[in-house]
């Protein structure tokens, strides 16, 4: 079993073609492709990558794919859900993006996007766009520890693949001590010592990349649940192909 | 020559219970009967989900049941305490007569009526003397949000809708399952039992549930209001059954086994 | 400085004025409010205006939101269907009840309230409709806490008073980048304290009384009250309002109205 987790398609045909290559290229074979959202885009053809990723090639996987932050604008902007009139991309990228978008995402593709989930619980990982607080929520190595934590609770999972920030890294959150005093109006409790016994195992949020954001080298994971292992890839790919190109580098 | 026995007393000193420590015995044919609350009972029913080789007998099959009974059978009345223990259909059938009353009883129409006395559980006789009403209603095909139906259990056993004494029934959960609710004032806690039968996961079930209420000055009309908002619409069954469904323990195994 | 906090009043009267004849004893020099005046109970606007005469700092409960934005809570922040249904009654019954002012009133409320290292609201940093449960994972907790930016986080909603203490926090990070040297870092986190205010209006600890909490600023002492007071006036209000009888049931019992949800970390999309 081997698992490809990516986000961040943004509309960049290109970029998941050399994704695809490169997972079709793994030694051990490429069992499951997880896409977490973000296929659509202002740049390149967003109807193209949707219709790509709809209609895999024969020994391809079927993606699994779950809704990102600029399908939940295309939400907004058709008044499917959330607030009306996308005051995120508006605040984002400008009123301009406003038109880009609606021209750029058909309102049939916009219907099967919201279709979509909003994430997987697969195994012990929860795999979604932002954190189970929302499609927004961007976390990054950066992100204060504490907050990274409370998200691992609330995905209830003890692998966490999400793709807001479109960085790659893999961060291991490790509760230590805490001590817990509450009181009622019945009774004081005696002091909890939590993260001690039982004692909480370490749990990670991995940050699967980006396909196709620009400016940047398309990127992805690959996830073993078996051995519990996850790999970093990064793809060369670009218009003048040659030796080298597309080539997986470690 | 078929054994008869009827058995009394007042609610919920333990007639279902001590019937039901006989019908455990597959060795010889065994009816049951439980006149008086209509074609089906709570009581009926749970004994024919417990005991599926004993023949449950509703009023209507009773007669022919009675012409034409097998040799060897036995043949248990229960006969609730709102029915009169002086009834020229029992006094007719020549029964032995078992009356199952609490401790502290010590003289009541019960004694007076029964071959041979049992103690049951300690439930205290009405102190004004008033026999206590009952309510009933089937349920059948109604599934229970259970959340919904653990509040209603509570507000109803607790009073809210009137003083209850005694109160059983037979659910029906989104889960498939079915349990049966037993409660007697004075007793500890409610009794939840979940019924050995096979789980209903396609449409309404088509299987009796019902509920019976015994008590004091209940309100009908509220006690029946809640138990409709506790259940559950098509569309909210049809998504836990979907649901449940989905959850075949086979395809978790499967994938247990590709993981090692 | 003596603060007092109060939360979930649900217009109940007799509770806020009994609640407020205990502050007064007390000699508190301030009282904050985390919210939800109203819903359920049969005399929001009294609770309101008397809220207001006496300038009670406010911040925006759940039930004040869905009056004035209309019925909003998520189907999934009732336990049950028989709550939200009875949830519904009392959102309807109070939507027609209340005067344009009040409405407004309640609009207007923060959703936070800050007075130096304390943080006030009435669910939880991130939602009105988060309930922060004294079982709930102490990391969890603590997040919420660091969250507002506070070492003591005043909170209601659950309608059980309780103070969590939480020390020694610890985490330790290890994190990898592709092209990167592995980093790895520790926090601490220092002493931070949550402070549920209980409910005045609509008690669930299994009594009728009403609760709040006094914190002494100087000291940090805390003190959960519960006060007694004549809920079958506002029984009997319930019942003469024509509000559902079975509230009146509950509210006498300490059971509250409708249960609160027990999925502390749920969080819905609308």
């Amino acid at each position: 079993m081997q698992w490809a987790i990516l986000s961040g398609i943004e509309g960049n045909l290109a970029a998941y073609e050399a994704v695809l290559t490169d997972i079709k290229r793994q030694r051990q074979p490429v069992t499951d492709l997880y896409i977490l959202g973000d296929l659509v885009g202002l740049q390149g053809d967003s109807e193209a990558v949707v219709r790509r990723v709809r209609s895999p090639q024969p020994g391809e996987p079927m993606p699994q794919v779950c809704t990102g932050w600029w399908e939940e604008q295309c939400f907004s902007l058709h008044g499917i859900r959330g607030l009306p009139d996308a005051p995120e991309l508006v605040e984002r990228y400008g009123l301009e993006a406003v038109k880009d978008l609606w021209e750029a995402v058909s309102r049939q593709t916009v219907q099967w996007l919201a279709d979509l989930d909003f994430g997987f619980h697969e195994l012990d990982c929860l795999l979604i766009h932002g954190s189970t607080v929302s499609y927004g929520d961007e976390l990054t190595p950066e992100t204060p520890p504490i907050q990274l934590c409370d998200r691992l609770i609330r995905a209830d999972a003890n692998t966490l693949f999400c793709g807001r920030s479109g960085l790659a890294f893999e961060c291991w959150v490790e509760p230590g001590a805490l001590r817990s005093t509450v009181t009622t109006l019945d009774q004081t409790a005696v002091p909890q010592e939590q993260g001690q016994e039982p004692k909480k195992s370490p749990r990670r949020i991995v940050g699967v990349g980006n396909v196709g954001r620009q400016g940047y080298q398309p990127s992805y994971v690959l996830y073993n649940p078996g051995t519990d292992q996850v790999s970093f890839k990064c793809v060369q790919y670009g218009p003048a192909r040659g030796f080298g190109a597309a080539r997986s580098k470690k | 020559m078929p054994h008869l026995i009827a058995i009394s007393g007042p609610s919920g000193s333990g007639k279902t219970t001590w019937i039901s420590q006989f019908l455990k015995d597959q060795s010889t044919p065994q009816f049951y009967v439980c006149p008086g609350l209509g074609e089906i009972s709570v009581d009926l029913a749970r004994i024919g989900y417990r005991f599926p080789w004993v023949q449950v007998v509703t009023e209507a099959q009773l007669k022919a049941v009675l012409a034409d009974l097998p040799e060897q059978a036995t043949v248990y009345f229960e006969w609730g305490f709102h029915l009169d223990l002086g009834s020229p259909f029992l006094a007719g059938l020549g029964c032995e007569r078992v009356a199952v009353l609490p401790p502290d009883l010590t003289e009541s129409d019960w004694h007076t009526w029964a071959d041979q006395v049992v103690v049951g559980n300690a439930v205290a006789a009405p102190a004004n003397g008033r026999l206590p009403e009952i309510w009933c209603t089937p349920l059948t095909g109604q599934v229970f949000d259970p959340p919904s139906l653990d509040a209603l259990l509570i507000e109803l056993t607790g009073g809210a809708y009137g003083q209850v004494c005694r109160m059983k029934g037979i659910f029906e959960m989104p889960n498939g399952h079915a349990f049966y609710v037993d409660f007697v004032e004075g007793l500890p806690g409610m009794e939840y039992t979940e019924l050995n039968i096979p789980p209903w996961l396609e449409g309404r079930p088509r299987r009796f549930s019902g509920i019976e209420v015994v008590g004091w000055e209940l309100e009908r009309e509220a006690i029946a209001q809640t138990l409709l908002d506790s259940c559950l619409s098509d569309a909210a069954l049809t998504q836990y059954h979907q649901h449940y469904q989905a959850l075949d323990p086979t395809v978790d195994s499967l994938e247990e086994a590709l993981l090692v | 400085m003596k603060l007092a906090v109060i939360s979930c009043i649900h217009g109940n009267y007799e509770a806020l004025n009994a609640v407020l004849s205990d502050i007064d004893a007390h000699k508190a020099d301030q009282i904050y409010c985390l919210g939800d005046l109203v819903g359920y109970g049969p005399q929001p606007n009294a609770v309101v205006e008397l809220v207001r005469s006496l300038d009670i700092p406010t911040c925006q409960g759940c039930w004040d939101e869905d009056i004035v934005e209309g019925l909003n809570a998520c189907d999934c922040s009732y336990p049950s269907q028989l709550a939200e249904k009875r949830g519904h009654l009392a959102h309807e019954w109070t939507n027609q009840a209340i005067h344009p002012e009040v409405r407004e009133y309640l609009a207007s409320l923060p959703m936070t309230l800050r007075q130096d290292n304390l943080c006030f609201v009435h669910g939880s940093p991130n939602s009105q409709h988060e309930y922060l449960l004294p079982t709930m994972d102490g990391f969890a907790a603590l997040e919420r806490v660091l969250a507002a930016e506070a070492d003591v986080l005043f909170c209601g909603h659950t309608h059980i008073p309780y103070l969590r203490e939480l020390e020694n926090g610890t985490l330790s990070v290890k994190v990898q980048q592709p092209g990167q040297s592995e980093t790895q870092h520790q926090f601490t986190a220092p002493l931070k304290r949550i402070i549920n205010a209980g409910s005045v209006g609509e008690p669930r600890h299994g009594r009728p009384n009403a609760t709040y909490v006094l914190y002494d600023t100087d000291s940090t002492q805390v003190t959960l009250r519960e006060v007694p007071y004549d809920y079958q006036k506002t029984c009997a209000a319930i019942i003469e309002q024509g509000l559902p009888p079975i509230f009146a049931w509950r509210l006498a019992r300490g059971m509250e109205f409708a249960e609160r949800a027990e999925d502390a970390g749920h969080v819905c999309e609308r």
